[in-house]
């Protein structure tokens, strides 16, 4: 018999594709059922951030960093607000830096029960989102009570937060702290020793240690592949060095090591939410600097004062002007290394913001990952990856 | 919090509905088939079945997501998330709608099959919204396909969503009959 | 001395590479040109005081008054150094800078990026596309020259039958505000309704 030759498959995975994470569209070379080659097209979402940022006042850009990973909204605007901060040469007050640092965990755990559990259900298993998006409701409750909004909450400002918390929202969260743990047993018991969800991930994707660094790999990715970084222990920010917490490092640097790597965090989490909650019930006083030239007066004040009304006026019109320079202001966001290098002119609008997304490298990478794997293992690592098209297309 | 269910709302009359289940009852017990009005029960079947084909673009995609799952669960109202365009009646655009996105909105669109609708949602969606002056997007997804409702937020909340699913479904039921 | 001034000073003296080596806010900078910048950026790699092993982005930025219009910014980072670095490369439309992907893997889409977004071009670049803006998309949308709007819509064309592109029409103008106060920058400003009053004088 002749030799057959074969000939590789061009498949067009995407841009609607359930598994997809949204708008990801995947051209694939395939030889039967083995991917070959993979080029993922992204710009399917790019909406232009950065260039209407330019065009914003320093204020009216923050609500821009809610919409880039819309899965984890206060992370980066905490990047923005200490990227601007360092530019202005501010402190925020302590209470301030807790609720901060308080938020971003809540950002965190919202974060990851998405990916986890939208992780499990493409690989088929439906429990597990059923159960962490009421966890995920109940967190969201919580970005209400604080801002009013349930997902793009516009919470932390350039000087602070917007206001301190409400009445009761500290008890509230230590009751959620308190019935999060035995949840997330649960979770774990319906997945590390599910048969299909380790035999759909266990050795997918493996990613080595000089992989991790070469392709700029960060958060729970590189974490997952047995680097120990973290932006949180190693360049502190807010008053994370005051915190008590683990970081969890993954042996093999498959889709499992990273799912569990995940999993560990939210415990972390929640372990450093409890610390921030004791800590602000004895820490008082401003949550935003006091400085009216960069913060609003309180409301109260603007009814009787002109002066503090002038302020506001000011403020929410023309802005404040930031100090030509320009910084890599960089923060541990749930997916990795979220930055902003912001630079500054000396007028009221951003001369010119980068927002380096951590999903960005990652699904960069994703050809690496799944050569020579199944295409099924291709929504296996996709999903492992974390990625969310707001802020990889901007 | 969450969805507040009143006991008894003046809508549904629960004595009423009991008495018509239980005439329907008899006369299937009494004769084997029930005499409707085919445009009724057309209705009837079509608002109860709006299966949603899932379109999450953007931000309000979380959102929607949300509706489907535990608290909100928009299954009982007949609306399954459908990931495939040829078995869904209504398209959820979820999120901005980018130049680069719109052709491919539009091919899922028209492998829809008759009756189909569309829920805007969000105000990426419905006229661009924080986006509008960008050069990459496409201002209104009623610019590409024809909207039949509108949620307006940023992002809408999940029980906003539930009300425009509820909204739909009333058009359906006025506006839909056999021939459209 | 701070540490950071010294590990500067320390790149610029062996690397051969660094124009000028400085500390703003904290962080360091190096300025280098388009022929040198493969033999830095392998050198902060490699070399046991730096091992900058990651480089975490690539942006650029646009100066438009100046000679040479762009800045191709280089953000590296050191594991285990624990720092960063920050390289700069000025740059115009002609000038190809050449591309970091040997060296670093992950510049192949940051400079793809940079490539769409300013126009910059990369030399021996694997495989230099658009990445994000439109299949098809003329110009380069995050130059200064760019307008916010761009040039083009899209909207469905029943003759047609397919989605078209058409000169943008707005309802309303994008509002642009004019922040500089007539009191601080009234020197070389005419105020509408002085002209008059300028030419006397």
């Amino acid at each position: 018999m002749a030799d057959v030759e074969i000939k590789t498959l061009t498949m067009n995975f995407g841009p609607q594709h359930p598994a997809a994470h949204g708008v990801l569209r995947l051209v694939i070379e395939m030889d039967g059922e083995i991917v070959e080659r993979c080029d993922p097209h992204i710009g399917l979402l790019h909406r232009g951030t950065e260039k209407l940022i330019e065009y914003k006042s320093y204020l009216q850009a923050v609500p821009y960093f809610d919409r880039l990973d819309y899965v984890s909204p206060m992370n980066q605007e905490h990047a923005y607000a200490l990227a601007v901060e360092k530019l202005l040469g501010i402190t925020v007050p302590e209470r301030g830096q807790y609720i901060r640092v308080l938020f971003s965990e809540v950002t965190r755990i919202l974060n990851h029960l998405l990916n986890v559990t939208t992780f499990a259900m493409d690989v088929g298993a439906l429990t597990p989102p059923l159960w962490g998006f009421e966890q995920r409701e109940l967190l969201m409750e919580f970005y209400e009570g604080v801002s009013g909004a349930r997902m793009h909450a516009a919470y932390f400002r350039p000087g602070g937060v917007h206001q301190d918390l409400p009445d009761g929202m500290l008890d509230a969260m230590e009751r959620w702290t308190v019935q999060f743990y035995p949840f997330l047993k649960d979770i774990e018991n319906l997945l590390n020793d599910n048969r299909i969800f380790r035999q759909r991930t266990v050795d997918i994707g493996v990613v080595s240690k000089e992989q991790a660094l070469d392709w700029a790999f960060s958060g729970p990715m590189i974490r997952a592949c047995g680097l120990p970084w973290d932006l949180r222990k190693s360049q502190p920010y807010d008053v994370y060095d005051r915190m008590d917490f683990d970081i969890p490092i993954g042996k093999t640097g498959d889709c499992f090591a990273r799912y569990l790597v995940r999993v560990e965090e939210m415990y972390q989490s929640a372990r450093i939410m409890e610390q921030c909650i004791k800590a602000l019930r004895t820490v008082k006083g401003a949550v935003r600097i006091d400085d009216r030239k960069i913060a609003p007066p309180r409301r109260a004040e603007m009814k009787g004062s002109m002066e503090a009304l002038i302020h506001h006026f000011k403020l929410y019109t023309e802005g404040y002007k930031v100090p030509a320079g320009e910084t890599y202001t960089a923060v541990e966001a749930p997916k990795g290394e979220f930055a902003v290098y912001l630079v500054s002119d000396g007028t009221n609008k951003p001369y010119r913001c980068k927002i380096r997304a951590p999903g960005f490298p990652h699904l960069q990478a994703l050809d690496m990952m799944t050569r020579g794997h199944q295409l099924a293992d291709m929504s296996a690592n996709i999903g492992s990856l974390d990625i969310v098209f707001g802020e990889i297309d901007r | 919090m969450g969805v507040v269910t009143p006991a008894r709302s003046n809508l549904v009359n629960p004595a009423a509905d009991a008495a018509l289940s239980r005439a329907l009852n008899d006369e299937l017990a009494d004769k084997g088939f029930v005499v409707a009005q085919l445009d009724k029960l057309v209705n009837w079947a079509r608002s109860g079945s709006l299966w949603g084909l899932t379109f999450g673009l953007a931000c309000c995609g979380v959102e929607m997501i949300h509706c489907w799952m535990s608290r909100y669960d928009l299954d009982r109202f007949g609306v399954a998330p459908m990931p495939s365009p040829r078995s869904a009646d209504v398209m959820i655009v979820a999120g901005t709608l980018t130049n680069k996105m719109a052709p491919a909105l539009r091919k899922v669109y028209d492998q829809m099959a008759e009756p189909r609708y569309v829920i805007s949602m969000g105000s990426c969606a419905n006229g661009g919204g924080y986006y509008h002056y960008s050069y990459s997007v496409v201002r209104g997804c009623d610019r590409v396909v024809p909207v039949d409702i509108y949620v307006p937020g940023c992002p809408p909340t999940a029980e906003a969503l539930l009300y425009g699913v509820l909204q739909l479904q009333k058009k359906v039921r006025r506006v839909g009959t056999l021939v459209r | 001395m701070e540490p950071i001034n010294e590990l500067g000073e320390h790149i610029a003296r062996a690397s051969g590479a660094a124009d000028a080596a400085y500390v703003r806010l904290g962080e360091l900078m190096l300025e280098t040109t388009p022929d040198k910048i493969i033999a830095l950026l392998t050198f902060l790699r490699d070399d046991p005081k730096c091992l900058f092993k990651q480089l975490v982005d690539v942006s650029g930025v646009d100066w438009p008054e100046r000679e040479k219009r762009f800045d191709v910014v280089y953000n590296l980072l050191s594991l285990v150094h624990n720092q960063r670095v920050r390289v700069k490369v000025a740059t115009d439309e002609a000038t190809p800078v050449p591309s970091a992907a040997p060296v670093f893997s992950s510049a192949t889409w940051f400079e793809r990026e940079t490539y769409d977004l300013y126009g910059v071009w990369f030399a021996d670049h694997p495989d230099l596309r658009r990445i994000l803006t439109d299949y098809g998309f003329e110009g380069h949308p995050l130059r200064k020259d760019f307008p916010l709007t761009g040039f083009v819509e899209v909207r469905w064309d029943d003759v047609q039958k397919r989605v078209i592109y058409e000169p943008v029409k707005l309802a309303q103008e994008f509002r642009k505000f004019d922040f500089l106060s007539p009191w601080e920058g009234g020197v070389e400003r005419v105020l509408p309704g002085d002209e008059k009053a300028t030419k006397a004088s």
